[in-house]
């Protein structure tokens, strides 16, 4: 199917490649449906990109690239997400939004305590909250 | 809103299932203990705050920022 981006223009994808967010990205509660694709191969980043909204699209990156001991309890989010605790560990997907000021790519951060679970084999995501973490919202992602 | 005084171990309901302590007073610090079922999200509202300000401002990055980024990224990166 085509979908329409106000940063990449139009886009062809592939139906099974439509990600169900039945909260929404915080902030942004209408917004339920997204796909994934790489920024740039090489890229560590992704375009989160929403499919009902064309200008809404987040920046998003595998956390344990920068932080391999960054470490999430997924419990809560399998319960609220009714999603199968036996599944297949390598059936989730983490990320964290990544945000660049603009005009300084160098004072780029992620933020670590609302990481985005996605469930590839259910096509579902879900952002958490992370209420009683030591993590940062803003943890810079350059060593300068 | 509903203001309700408590004293130090008095609960408050809400509804048949949510169950709201005041475990603690310390100056102007209170401990607060929720029950409540677990499909029930329980946040500090600041947190969710900070969470949403990040999303909203990560909402509006360019393409051309972003492939800035990445090569910041490959350059400074630590192997």
């Amino acid at each position: 199917m085509k979908i329409a981006t106000s940063r990449f223009g139009e886009i062809d994808i592939c139906e099974d490649k439509i990600i169900h967010m039945p909260h929404g990205m915080l902030g942004f509660p209408d917004r339920r449906t997204f796909t994934l694709f790489q920024h740039k191969p090489d890229s560590p980043f992704y375009w989160f990109q929403s499919i009902d909204n064309p200008e809404l699209a987040f920046v998003i990156v595998n956390p344990f690239l920068f932080k391999p001991d960054y470490d999430v309890d997924v419990a809560y989010a399998l319960k609220d997400m009714s999603w199968d605790t036996d599944m297949e560990e390598n059936a989730l997907e983490l990320y964290v939004v990544v945000n660049i000021p603009k005009g300084s790519p160098e004072n780029m951060s992620a933020n670590l305590i609302g990481p985005i679970l996605i469930n590839v084999e259910a096509c579902q995501a879900v952002q958490m909250v992370l209420t009683d973490s030591e993590y940062s919202h803003k943890h810079p992602l350059v060593v300068q | 809103m509903l203001i309700i005084t408590r004293k130090l171990g008095e609960r408050i309901m809400i509804g048949d299932d949510i169950v709201v302590t005041l475990l603690e007073i310390k100056g102007s610090q209170a401990r607060i203990g929720i029950e409540a079922p677990r499909d029930i999200s329980i946040h500090r509202q600041e947190i969710f705050d900070r969470i949403r300000q990040e999303n909203l401002n990560a909402s509006r990055i360019h393409d051309e920022d972003l492939t800035q980024a990445a090569t910041l990224w490959h350059g400074k990166k630590p192997e």
